[in-house]
This record gives structure tokens, C-alpha cells and sequence, in this order.
């Protein structure tokens, strides 16, 4: 079940592309009935916003710097690290747990595309409604803080891009590992929950890494966490040199490989357990 | 097309008490059971057959269908289903068929059904011509002019069903497993999508199995039926065949124009029922010309029908008996 190489996802690079077509249209119109929707839930994200101007407080308190952070560099690491919660959200497992505990994965099922491309879809299009809605937060945010860049230059943009859409493929991987446990259990979310909690304190949401004992950052090196926020706010905020941001894609790299793999066992093997209850 | 034998699926279930008390204690020790939702069936269909499966509720007529379409993976057994193993879910397979759960929905809810046939034409890579000759077609035999613009959840339970079966025969699927397509719909509806279902066999020579409640929709559409009670077939073979054998009488009513006694009745046939002036018959098939001839010379009789025993009785009897036994005149029975 391999999704990139079985051989029924992918025809021919003709009907790949309409395939993607159809389903970017479809799910794209439908985030748009719940464009006010998705507002509110970004809103649910706004730990990094609250934490920007508890540090902004600190660095003034203390001088104007913490650390090497001023208020403008704290601004701007918080705005990065919002943004990049923003684009990595990912819901799959709620709807992986959904589908299978109420056995709408059936009409899934039946059809000859592995019902990732639709998940991965809906998660992309999404990201297109919330947009707009991120870069007026931005553009708001850089303006309050006087003297607040986000980014250096375009360069250090189009390396985020990368970073930013390797950081997406790890956090949905993850999620949709945590839906398909309810093969096995009677309800995953409470999984992704506390995956959530986690990637609350420990992706750089809350601070950047280097106010954490080292001892502590030391473990959270070695967790995808800091894969998916902290590393790529500081790649947009051009506070990494070319071969630290090589560093980093390589870790994303092999954190995906991870997740890919351990995606496609479970899924493979949950199908044989799958009860189709009630559909 | 169909072939299938010795299937069985077995679920394990957790059970719990009722109350706090088995509450507090299942989530310390949870019991669990096996229970064998299909044992052990056998059956072939042959192409372009439509066939009608019947069961009360749990019989294990929707694990069957799941089966057969690849949702399911057998505990035991084989099935082949147009050549391929169905739980294998080979995208050749899945395009060969379609599973249509009345009870349950594929298109999207908040857009038209419109737009949930494009991804599937999509999907099924389906070409623009086949499409729009097959979209040519199913607006016509289903009337969908109007609705495939309108919102999904907008639309009435009735032409949602239409919109469903559209889109799950959009791709020209050779087998259709249907369950309960014409559930909850009115008369009306009910014989438009039975109607569809028909032309469709027709047209495309599309093998069907189709499980309903509605025993009129069977009895439109199928001409053998499979019955199946606690996960087995307890009867395979032609409906009019199990009419004429589980009931070898026909019932004759009458209305009577004066009152006639029950002991003057019987002389004539067993009585079923008088109830004033009416009166049922219960006259031997063999004899029903004879007896009815009778019966209007003879009776002060305003008006005669003469009908069938009820199949949901029929079937209920079957049921209950428990022991249907191959009957001779029927294709053979599957344990």
C-alpha cells in the first residue's frame, strides 16, 4: 500500500494530473463553504502569537536583548514560528479515526485511488483558504513591532518553502499514523491530542530552543518536533547558514522516510483487521 | 462472474454488562466473544444474473456483500468475483465492480453531486466521451435533470439515492452489489430505482446482487434468490419454484354477496379466514381452476381473486422450519 508506487494510484503522468485536478477543485470548494470556519480554528493556534509578546515584555525588561533576541528578532521568530504552525496543521487523524470507527472508509475503499491522495488533498487545498487569512496576520504582526523583519530575502523564502512543505509531509505522515491505531483501538484522538500537546511545548512554539536547558534540547533534537516549527522559523528568519538548513532538510528527509514506512504497515496491516462497522 | 465457496467471517466482539457496575468491571477484564457473522457459503452466479439475497437483519447478508467487494477479509474460504480476489482490491477489481449501501452516502455533503462524479470520473479514469454518454443516459433513465446542480444536503432522500446510484455506476461497473438501495424511499421512488436497476442488467449485462427489505423489489428484479439465516444459506434457488413449493395451496378470496356458513365452505377448501362476507380459500394449485369454477357457479359470489401466499410469509416460515432440505425441483442447497 505503498501510495507513490502502487501501481493503481498512478496511471500515467496524464491521469495523475487529473486525478490531482479533480480532487484540489473538489476539496478546495469545499474549505470555502467553511472558510469562517477555518478562521476560527486558526485562532486555536495563537500560543506563539501570546508567547511573542511575553518575550517581547522579558527583552525589554531586561535591556532590549535576550540572549541575542530583541523585541524586533523575538517578533519575527514568533510571527515565523506562527506561520509555520499554521501551514503544518494537520487533521488527518481525526478523519482517519472518523472513517474507520463509523465505516465511511468503505465507500473509500471501493474506489481504485488509496484514500491518502484524498486526505493529502484536503489538507492541501485547505492550506489556500488559509492563506490570505495568514498573511494579513503577518503583515499586521510586522507592523505593531517596530522594526520587525521576517525574512531577510527571497532566497531565505524559497528555502522555507522547502522546509516549510517537508515540515507538512512529516506532521501529516505522523497524524495519519495516529489514525489508523483505530484499526486497533476504539479512538485515536486522544493519541493526536497528546501529540499535540507535545508539539505545543516542544516544537518551538513556546520559545525558541535556545531558552531550553541544554540537557533538554539535547532529547528534543533527537524528536521530529523541532522539524516542524522551530527549524523552519528560523530558516525563514535567515537565522541559519546554508549548511545548517542542508542539516535540517536531511533530518526532515529521513523523519518522512520513517513515517512513510511506518504509515504503509500499518495501514496494510489495519485493513485486515478493518470491521467496515455499520457501512 | 461470481464464484464463491466455503466463506466464512468471524468478528470478535467485546462484551460489557449493562449499569456502572459492568462498566467498572469490563474496563478492568473485557469479555469478548466470536461471533460468526457468515459459516461457511457457497455459491455461484453466473453473468448477468440477478440475484436476490434475503435475511433478516444480522443474517450476515451485508458481511457477504463486503466480502465480495474487498472490504472484507474472509476468516476462511474463497471468493472469486469476475476473475479476481476480491479483498486483493486490485484497481482492475475495484473498477469491475461497485458496492451501493442505501444506507450510506460517497457524495460530498456540502457541494453538488455534480462535483463528486467529476472526481470519480477522475478516479475511475474515466474518458469525456464514456462520460458524457453514460451522464447522457442516467439523466434520462433517472431523471436527474435539475438536482446534479443542487447542494447534496439540499436534496430529498429520494433524489440523493438517484444521485448515489449514478455516481456508483458512473465508471460502468460490470457487478453490482446492491444493499438496500430503495431503503426509507417511497413507492415511487422505489420502482424508478428498481426500473434503473433492470435497464442497467439489461443494457450493460451487469451481474447484480441485491439484498432489500422490500420483498417487491426481489420479486421485480430477481428470479433466484439465496436465503440466508444466522450466517448459512438455508435456500438457493428459483422464488417461484419456493412459492410453489413451500406453499402448495393458492389463496382464493371471496366476496360473497349473502352469507355463507364455514361448514358449507369447507366442503369446498380449507377456510383461512370469513369475516362476514368475505371468506379465504386455501385451495390446492392443481385444483385451483376446478375448485374456483365452483365456487362462482355454485356461491352467491359478487367478486374472486386469486393470489399467491405472501413471500414474506413464505420466507418466514422458511425461517422458522430451520430445516429446509434440498427440494428436488429446486437447484441444490448450499449448507
Amino acid at each position: 500500500m505503498n501510495p507513490s508506487l502502487e501501481p493503481r494510484t498512478i496511471g500515467s503522468l496524464e491521469q495523475m494530473w487529473r486525478k490531482s485536478k479533480a480532487l484540489f477543485s473538489v476539496w478546495f470548494a469545499h474549505m470555502t463553504v467553511y472558510r469562517a470556519e477555518i478562521l476560527i480554528w486558526m485562532l486555536s493556534g495563537v500560543v506563539p502569537l501570546i508567547m511573542m509578546s511575553v518575550w517581547i515584555g522579558k527583552a525589554a525588561a531586561s535591556g532590549g536583548e535576550i540572549e541575542g533576541f530583541t523585541p524586533a528578532s523575538f517578533a519575527a521568530y514568533f510571527l515565523a514560528a506562527w506561520v509555520s504552525q499554521q501551514l503544518t496543521v494537520a487533521w488527518v487523524a481525526w478523519e482517519m479515526d472518523f472513517q474507520i470507527r463509523q465505516g465511511e472508509l468503505s465507500s473509500r475503499l471501493l474506489r481504485p485511488l488509496d484514500p491518502f491522495w484524498e486526505h493529502f488533498f484536503r489538507h492541501f487545498s485547505e492550506r489556500f483558504v488559509r492563506g490570505p487569512f495568514i498573511l494579513i496576520i503577518v503583515i499586521a504582526g510586522s507592523l505593531i513591532v517596530p522594526g520587525t523583519r521576517l525574512t531577510p530575502d527571497l532566497w531565505h523564502v524559497l528555502l522555507y518553502l522547502l522546509v516549510i512543505n517537508l515540515a507538512f509531509a512529516m506532521r501529516f505522515l505522523i497524524a495519519y499514523c495516529i489514525g489508523v491505531l483505530c484499526f486497533w483501538l476504539e479512538n485515536a484522538t486522544a493519541f493526536d491530542e497528546f501529540f499535540y500537546v507535545l508539539l505545543t511545548f516542544l516544537a518551538g512554539g513556546f520559545a525558541p530552543l535556545e531558552f531550553y536547558p541544554p540537557a533538554a534540547r539535547a532529547i528534543i533534537e533527537w524528536t521530529p518536533f523541532p522539524y516542524l516549527v522551530y527549524y523552519p522559523a528560523r530558516v525563514l528568519t535567515g537565522a541559519l547558514t546554508a549548511p545548517e538548513i542542508l542539516h535540517v532538510i536531511g533530518v526532515q528527509l529521513l523523519w518522512i522516510a520513517v513515517f512513510f514506512v511506518l504509515r504503509a504497515v500499518l495501514w496494510k496491516a489495519g485493513l485486515k483487521r478493518y470491521g467496515a462497522v455499520g457501512a | 462472474m461470481i464464484e464463491v465457496t466455503g466463506l466464512e467471517k468471524h468478528y470478535t466482539v467485546a462484551e460489557k454488562e449493562p449499569g456502572l457496575s459492568g462498566s467498572i468491571r469490563s474496563f478492568f477484564s473485557r469479555k469478548s466473544k466470536t461471533v460468526k457473522a457468515v459459516d461457511g457459503v457457497s455459491f455461484s452466479i453466473a453473468s448477468g444474473e440477478m440475484v436476490g439475497f434475503l435475511g433478516a437483519n444480522g443474517a450476515g447478508k451485508t458481511t457477504t456483500l463486503k466480502m465480495l467487494s474487498g472490504l472484507l477479509h474472509p476468516t476462511a474460504g474463497t471468493a472469486t468475483v469476475a476473475g479476481f480476489t476480491p479483498f486483493e482490491r486490485r484497481a482492475s477489481f475495484l473498477k469491475t465492480i461497485t458496492l451501493v449501501m442505501g444506507q450510506k452516502q460517497q457524495l460530498l455533503w456540502d457541494l453538488p453531486a455534480l462535483d463528486s462524479f467529476q472526481v470519480n470520473r477522475a478516479i475511475y479514469e474515466i474518458s469525456d466521451a464514456d462520460y458524457a454518454a453514460t451522464m447522457l443516459e442516467f439523466t434520462e433513465l433517472l431523471d436527474l435533470e435539475g438536482i446534479l446542480k443542487k447542494q447534496v444536503r439540499k436534496l430529498s432522500l429520494g433524489e440523493r439515492m438517484k444521485c448515489e446510484l449514478a455516481a456508483a455506476l458512473l465508471h460502468r461497473p460490470k457487478v453490482l452489489f446492491l444493499d438496500e438501495p430503495t431503503i426509507g424511499l417511497d413507492v415511487n421512488m422505489q420502482v424508478r430505482i428498481r426500473e434503473f436497476v433492470a435497464a442497467y442488467n439489461a443494457r450493460f449485462n451487469a451481474t447484480v446482487i441485491l439484498t432489500s427489505h422490500y420483498m417487491a423489489d426481489v420479486t421485480a428484479l430477481c428470479k433466484r434468490i439465496i436465503v440466508v439465516d444466522k450466517g448459512r444459506i438455508i435456500f438457493d434457488g428459483d422464488l417461484s419454484a419456493l412459492i410453489e413449493q413451500s406453499s402448495p395451496a393458492k389463496i382464493v378470496k371471496l366476496q360473497l354477496e349473502s352469507s355463507v356458513s364455514r361448514e358449507h365452505l369447507e366442503t369446498y377448501a380449507p377456510v383461512q379466514r370469513l369475516d362476514g362476507l368475505f371468506a379465504e380459500l386455501l385451495v390446492p394449485r392443481a385444483e385451483t381452476s376446478r375448485v374456483s369454477g365452483r365456487l362462482l357457479s355454485e356461491l352467491p359470489v359478487a367478486d374472486v381473486t386469486i393470489e399467491d401466499p405472501d413471500i414474506e410469509e413464505i420466507i418466514g416460515q422458511l425461517f422458522q422450519s430451520q430445516r429446509v432440505q434440498p427440494l428436488p425441483t429446486l437447484e441444490s442447497v448450499t449448507q
